[in-house]
């Protein structure tokens, strides 16, 4: 009513509006991001088909194949065993009999006879085919008369039989009849029972596609896969429950009553019936809800990218299952049978509801059944997952595994929460991306060569299930049985379905290698003792003993209690991954009788790389406390003119973060102490002049030094100079060495001098560059005395958060070295590139290992426009959007005005910096490409190679293409560092100070001289160089420094050229003699490359 | 990993690269000399390079007494040291010709200033005459207060220029004439030859050195401290001092300058920023309170939040107009 009132309407018409209301309804909707739903649209534009481009002549090949199909004759009835024997014979064609093949004396006649309908079924009519799908069927189903069979023909294979007989004569028609076509055998959806044949033109182009011209790429590859079927509810479901056995053949000597239930059999034969059941379902549903199709191809994309497919080994779950389930939702699936989805929804909303079912169904532990109610639930129990539709009495995942739900279940809770995270990109991790990477997703890869004399399995191969599946299925049981929490996930990836000529028998089988890969939890699985039930609980412990054999034992705990336990300690020492390898091999071996030989295990390989041991941990509390101790050691000081606020550690040791795990006292062999900043309260007793305030740091930091030594014993402190250009940079710093342990390095901090500075940037009236030389100190002093610990705080939450932190920072770390990057990179920002990778792993869950989160940092390099998006690292979620917002214009302003990236290349904010620019001064675009061209490749190989991957490849670097190679000579670098105790007799400071005294703390040579280096030569070279340890410098020339005319004030060392005398080129053999000169002995050589 | 710079990478990535800023006293080269320097090779880099340093006579846009008899050197090597000049140009010249040379770095150095902040903004107001000899015994102590040299030997900036100090004016026609008869002899002086009085070696020994004279021990530098603030601490005095007698004293226009430490002192600068910011947080409670009170703020607000909707979707329209332009954003990964 009130809606009527003519005040109210012209208010609704004041700032209604058309456009509004359109807008709202369309793509606003519940989620509220118009942005998804636009990009959605986006996508569907461009990955859908032009049917009659990409698949010419296809319309006209399956009219050929009906009227051939069509125009055959009936044959037969023949007895079954002559089929085989004689007809194969004539024919030359091979019957694709399912195993067990059927026995000489069977009695069954099998016989053709033209069939009741031949249809077009499966995505291609209904048009939700994608164009990146991998390979593109069309499906024809062929349905079979009645008459060909009799009553009981459901049991013992016998229809399964007859099928066979009935396809081979179809495919020995067809081939005869056909010949632009090739026709090949294959299981479909890698159901052994169901032999399909297939159809190819052989004119198609054997190139990948994409690779071509344009005409290639609008033309696709396809396959008809000719389906023969069974008509329409011909099988009494009644007796095909899941409970019900319909192959007694092996069960002849018992009684009739205790046939094991087939429930695998059953379904396939029931699904037999129901082809075109579906179709309708499916034609019906699209004529409904408009959406749908939209949705349907949404959905075949995100099963894609995490690698699911209708084929058992893809999973079981594919495009036709996604169809029929969200068909299904459309109709039913509420608490009280009302639908689920209603059809005006948007395609992007459908996806999301049915993403929102499978997410919360949970088909691996529960029976799910949509629609009418059926009386008991017992006839739909059965091992596997189980999605029944009650109203076609199928369950319509009975061709998947267990572990491919439980994958599912995982992978659509993942995608929710990206959906439900406002602050990524929800679209990119969910259609974009391949998850579908095992090296990206897991971390223990095993794989076990499946025993050529077929296992006998607990589930009995009687089910008409392939073998390989069935034994794949009792070791994924096994598996999550033994390892229980220590693994979050474990998947099994089999060989994919085979196809074989027609004119031969099925394919023989070679030794099948299934490799099963485990996603561990590190904290549980670190765990060194499993603890079983309690002892009295008699039927729980037998239980137990059973499952574990002879290495169970008992264990008492303190309070008394007795429970049953396995002991793996012996296995501690090799962390998480060396428990969890023992317990597969021992469960592996004793239950389902592998031998050794049959397993093969990777993915430690990673921490190998650098050395990662599970002790590290300790090592770096070791750092902590002693700074701890050394914190209280300064608070404890009485005679300090001003009052200690904050000490605090900005080294990476103190933040687990460090590429070698530190250890005390190695001081000899060139370590750098722990850096700590230390800060006072307020205090107006700073002098009013930076130059000034400097000095009184030293004053500060020689009564400390002073103090400490009094106070305590085996302390020594040494005052060390910086490497200060100006008067105006900090001039000094503390070291500070515990006798018995580690050395600190204190610096000083002055909030009176940032006030200064800050003031100094903003006065207008100083000079242009006094200004930018006060900015430039300011925010080194902003970076060591504000950024720097609260980055310690941040890491070292979150290192101590996530366990597998830590150890990938360390090996992402190695390979910024390896690549010779270390030297532009500062720790703390390839730090936050490896949190962003934990904190942001959509579409993936959270890292779990070293080899995870080392690889999805890389994939976040590779993936990071670093151009135009800024990197928003904020691990609390603490930035409100009107901040990002401001960080992203701010990143758009840097552009603007330094569109070539001069001055910034990388963008990377913080909560406590939203400058964006602390953490990557100074790296140049040549770096940053660089950067992104090798995790590209490292992610590419990543991808391509899956877990046969060897790890040293992505830490291989030449140096083939620098253009200048600077040779260090090692034993000149460690003279440096050892004392030697001969006076410099020139040096006249130094003799007076004392020279016999060994050096307090010697700095690492290399990055030393380095550090001259690229002060010098700033201009003419760029530098490469990984880490104190590499005895390389690798050097490009600037390629910006072309031939100029002569001006006073040369960018670097000029030489007028021979040709013309008024144009000067770069003196590059003065530049590297000078370079010679500097570097004297310790330099071996420099190679040159020649142009 | 493969390493992969092609050279198309390189041309594509040229454009990034820190270019150094435009010199800002562009000459002409007639004006200058080349002098051609041989270097000699060594076993790390054996090759035979020349290294050129351009040469005029001095002249800066701010003249000095000294401009007619120096020497302006462009592009000096970078290990340059005064001793390598001095035995460049004996080589060139004769001994006896050459004074001393400074480099580009040096002049920076000194104009960072040590004073106390008043005595600054008093300076600006106040010329202080000096005696003589109090000046001397001042830089005397303002010597003392300098830290040591962490390098013993200076690298100079690839390409950086230095002012070469001559005995006289004839000197410097000596010295143009000796390089312009070089462009014919080709008999070039070699870098480095007769270097006399111990210039400190590179290599290991430099940075050896350098990790020594990092630590110059904790009592050398209490001392060099102390004496630093003695010096400031007098000059705060002074500064004081300078202040008060100010205070009262009205310059030649008759006005009496307003200094710091009077009866009602001027609030310090933070005080009164502190002051700004607590007036500023007032009002915007002000603000804050007197919102969403009537319904037209109420009915404005939410015209304002749905036209704030309606550019967000403009804007993500935008957005993946600007995606789709770049193509293959859409295309699923393979």
């Amino acid at each position: 009513m009130e809606s009527n009132s003519p005040k109210r309407r012209k208010l609704d018409h004041a700032h209604g509006g058309p456009i509004f209301e359109n807008v709202a309804s369309s793509s606003m909707g519940a989620s509220g991001s118009s942005a998804f739903v636009l990009e959605t649209d986006e996508l569907l534009k461009e990955v859908k088909l032009d049917y009659a481009k990409a698949f010419p002549g296809l319309d006209q090949t399956l009219r050929q194949l009906k009227e051939a199909i069509d125009g055959l004759e009936q044959y037969g009835p023949i007895p079954i065993n002559k089929a085989s024997a004689e007809w194969e014979k004539t024919s030359r064609t091979a019957i694709p009999f399912p195993d067990p093949k059927p026995a000489k004396d069977c009695p069954y006649k099998v016989s053709f006879e033209k069939p009741t309908h031949i249809n077009v079924v499966g995505s291609y009519t209904l048009q939700t085919m994608a164009k990146s799908q991998s390979s593109f069927a069309v499906d024809m189903i062929v349905v079979m008369p009645a008459t060909l069979f009799s009553e009981k023909d459901y049991r013992d294979y016998r229809y399964f039989y007859k099928r066979a007989f009935f396809l081979a004569y179809i495919a020995d028609a067809l081939r005869k009849k056909l010949s632009d076509l090739d026709f090949i055998y294959t299981k479909f959806n890698g159901n052994a029972l169901l032999p399909v044949l297939v159809a190819r033109p052989q004119n198609q182009s054997s190139k990948p596609q994409n690779a071509g011209s344009d005409k290639a790429r609008d033309t696709l590859n396809y396959e008809i896969r000719i389906i023969p079927n069974a008509p329409e509810g011909y099988f009494p479901t009644a007796k095909l429950s899941a409970t019900s056995g319909a192959i007694r053949r092996n069960v002849s000597e018992e009684s009739k009553d205790s046939k094991t239930p087939t429930p695998f059999y059953n379904n396939t034969l029931k699904s037999e019936s129901q082809f075109v059941s579906y179709l309708k379902l499916l034609h019906r549903t699209s004529s409904t809800c408009a959406s749908f199709r939209d949705a349907c191809i949404l959905g075949r994309i995100w099963l894609q990218q995490r690698g699911f497919g209708g084929d058992v080994a893809d999973g079981g779950f594919g495009h036709f299952q996604w169809a029929v389930l969200m068909a299904l939702l459309l109709q039913t699936g509420g608490r009280k049978g009302e639908p689920i989805l209603s059809p005006s929804l948007h395609a992007s909303q459908l996806f999301k509801a049915t993403l929102q079912y499978l997410a919360s169904s949970n088909l691996h532990k529960k029976a799910v059944v949509l629609g009418p109610n059926i009386a008991t639930s017992e006839t739909v129990r059965q091992a596997g997952p189980v999605l029944y539709d009650s109203s076609r009495e199928i369950n319509i995942l009975y061709n998947m595994t267990t572990w491919s739900a439980f994958m599912l279940n995982e992978q659509a809770k993942l995608s929710l929460l990206a959906i439900n995270d406002p602050q990524v990109d929800q679209f990119d991790s969910l259609f974009i991306t391949k998850v579908d990477q095992p090296l990206q997703m897991f971390d223990l890869f095993v794989n076990i060569n499946v025993p050529s004399n077929s296992p006998q399995t607990t589930s009995g191969i009687s089910d008409g299930r392939c073998s390989t599946v069935a034994f794949a299925e009792d070791i994924y049981r096994t598996l999550k049985k033994a390892l229980g929490e220590r693994a979050k996930l474990i998947s099994i990836r089999m060989p994919k379905r085979t196809t074989w000529k027609v004119t031969s028998s099925s394919s023989k089988s070679r030794t099948e290698v299934i490799s099963v890969s485990i996603m561990c939890d590190p904290v549980k699985a670190s765990q060194g003792r499993e603890f079983g039930p309690l002892y009295e609980q008699k039927k729980d412990a037998a239980k137990f003993r059973d499952f574990w054999g002879d290495i169970a034992e008992l264990w008492q705990f303190p309070s008394g209690e007795i429970v049953e336990s396995v002991n793996w300690t012996e296995f501690s020492s090799l962390g998480y991954f060396g428990i969890c390898q023992a317990i597969i091999r021992y469960i592996l071996m004793s239950r389902l009788k592998l031998a050794e030989g049959d397993l093969e295990f990777h993915g430690q390989e990673f921490s190998n790389i650098i050395s990662l041991s599970p002790t590290d941990k300790t090592s770096f509390d070791t750092v902590k406390t002693a700074f701890s101790v050394f914190e209280k050691d300064i608070r404890e000081l009485e005679d300090l003119p001003l009052s200690v606020r904050q000490i605090a550690p900005i080294s990476s040791e103190t933040r687990y973060a460090s590429l070698r795990s530190p250890a005390p006292n190695q001081r000899r062999h060139g370590t750098t102490p722990i850096d700590a900043m230390l800060s006072f309260e307020a205090s107006g007793k700073w002098p009013e002049n930076i130059a000034s305030i400097q000095r009184a740091k030293i004053a500060l930091l020689l009564q400390i030094g002073r103090s400490l030594e009094e106070a305590k014993s085996g302390i020594r402190t040494y005052l060390g100079l910086e490497d200060a250009e100006r008067e105006t940079e900090n001039l000094t710093f503390l070291d500070i060495i515990y006798e018995s342990g580690f050395a600190f390095r204190l610096r000083v901090h002055s909030e009176q001098e940032e006030t200064l500075l800050d003031r100094q940037t903003k006065d207008q009236t100083l000079d242009r560059h006094v200004r930018t030389e006060a900015a430039a100190l300011l925010s080194a002093a902003r970076w060591r005395s504000t950024i720097l610990p609260l980055h310690y705080q941040m890491i070292s939450t979150y290192c101590t958060r996530f366990p597998a932190l830590s150890s990938s920072i360390r090996l992402t770390k190695h390979w910024f070295n390896a690549h010779r990057l270390g030297n532009h990179f500062n720790e703390p920002l390839i730090e936050l590139f490896v949190l962003q990778a934990f904190l942001r792993p959509h579409p993936f869950p959270m890292p779990s290992s070293t080899s995870t989160g080392f690889l999805r940092a890389l994939l976040l390099l590779a993936s990071y426009d670093w151009r135009e998006d800024p990197m928003v690292v904020d691990p609390s979620d603490s930035l409100s959007t009107a901040q990002r917002l401001d960080i992203s214009t701010r990143l758009e302003a840097w552009r603007k005005i330094d569109a070539n990236m001069n001055r910034t290349t990388l963008f990377v904010a913080t909560p406590f910096d939203v400058t964006g620019v602390a953490y990557t001064q100074n790296i140049p675009r040549v770096i940053a490409t660089r950067m992104t061209t090798l995790a590209r490749s490292a992610t590419k190989a990543t991808k391509d190679k899956g877990a046969e991957l060897d790890p040293r490849m992505l830490f291989q670097s030449g140096l083939r293409d620098y253009d200048v190679v600077i040779h260090l000579s090692s034993k000149a670098i460690k003279g440096v560092l050892r004392d030697d105790g001969t006076k410099h007799s020139h040096f006249k400071n130094l003799d007076e100070t004392g020279s016999s005294e060994a050096l307090p703390l010697p700095e690492s040579p290399v990055p030393a001289f380095l550090r001259r280096l690229q002060s010098v030569y700033a201009t003419p070279l760029l530098f490469f160089h990984g880490g104190p340890e590499d005895t390389v410098i690798a050097a490009l020339w600037n390629p910006q420094l072309h031939i100029r005319g002569f001006s006073a004030n040369m960018p670097s060392s000029f030489k007028p050229m021979s040709a013309d005398a008024d144009k000067y080129e770069l003196n590059k053999e003065a530049v590297l003699a000078e370079i010679a000169r500097i570097g004297g002995d310790l330099i071996e050589k420099i190679d040159v490359k020649d142009n | 990993m493969k390493f992969s710079t092609s050279s198309r990478h390189l041309s594509q990535i040229q454009a990034g690269w820190i270019n150094d800023k435009m010199p800002d006293n562009s000459t002409l080269s007639e004006e200058f000399s080349t002098l051609p320097i041989s270097i000699p090779p060594l076993p790390s880099y054996p090759v035979h390079a020349t290294h050129y340093v351009y040469l005029r006579r001095n002249a800066p846009k701010i003249a000095t007494p000294n401009d007619s008899r120096s020497l302006y050197l462009a592009n000096v090597p970078a290990d340059s040291t005064e001793a390598h000049f001095r035995a460049l140009f004996a080589n060139l010249v004769g001994a006896g010709r050459f004074e001393s040379i400074t480099f580009e770095q040096d002049k920076k150095d000194n104009k960072i200033s040590h004073e106390p902040a008043q005595a600054e903004r008093l300076a600006k107001h106040h010329k202080k005459r000096k005696r003589e000899d109090e000046e001397l015994q001042h830089r005397k102590e303002e010597a003392a207060a300098e830290l040591p040299d962490t390098w013993t030997r200076i690298l100079h900036r690839s390409g950086s220029s230095a002012v070469a100090l001559l005995a006289d004016e004839k000197s410097v026609n000596v010295v143009l004439k000796a390089v312009k008869k070089l462009q014919k002899s080709k008999k070039y002086p070699i870098w480095g030859e007769g270097v006399k009085g111990g210039v400190p070696g590179f290599g290991a020994q430099w940075l050896k050195a350098h990790n020594k004279l990092s630590y110059p021990g904790n009592d050398a530098v209490q001392a060099i401290v102390d004496a630093y603030f003695t010096v400031f601490n007098r000059k705060e005095e002074e500064a004081q001092q300078l202040a008060k007698r100010l205070r009262n004293e009205p310059d030649e226009d008759g006005f009496v300058m307003v200094t710091r430490g009077g009866r009602s002192a001027p609030a310090r600068r933070d005080e009164a920023e502190e002051a700004k910011q607590r007036m500023l947080d007032k009002q915007q409670k002000k603000k804050d309170e007197t919102q969403d009170f009537y319904r037209f703020q109420l009915r404005e607000r939410r015209k304002a939040e749905q036209m704030e909707l309606l550019k967000k979707f403009d804007e993500d329209r935008r957005k993946v107009q600007a995606m789709k332009e770049k193509r293959g954003k859409f295309r699923p990964e393979a």
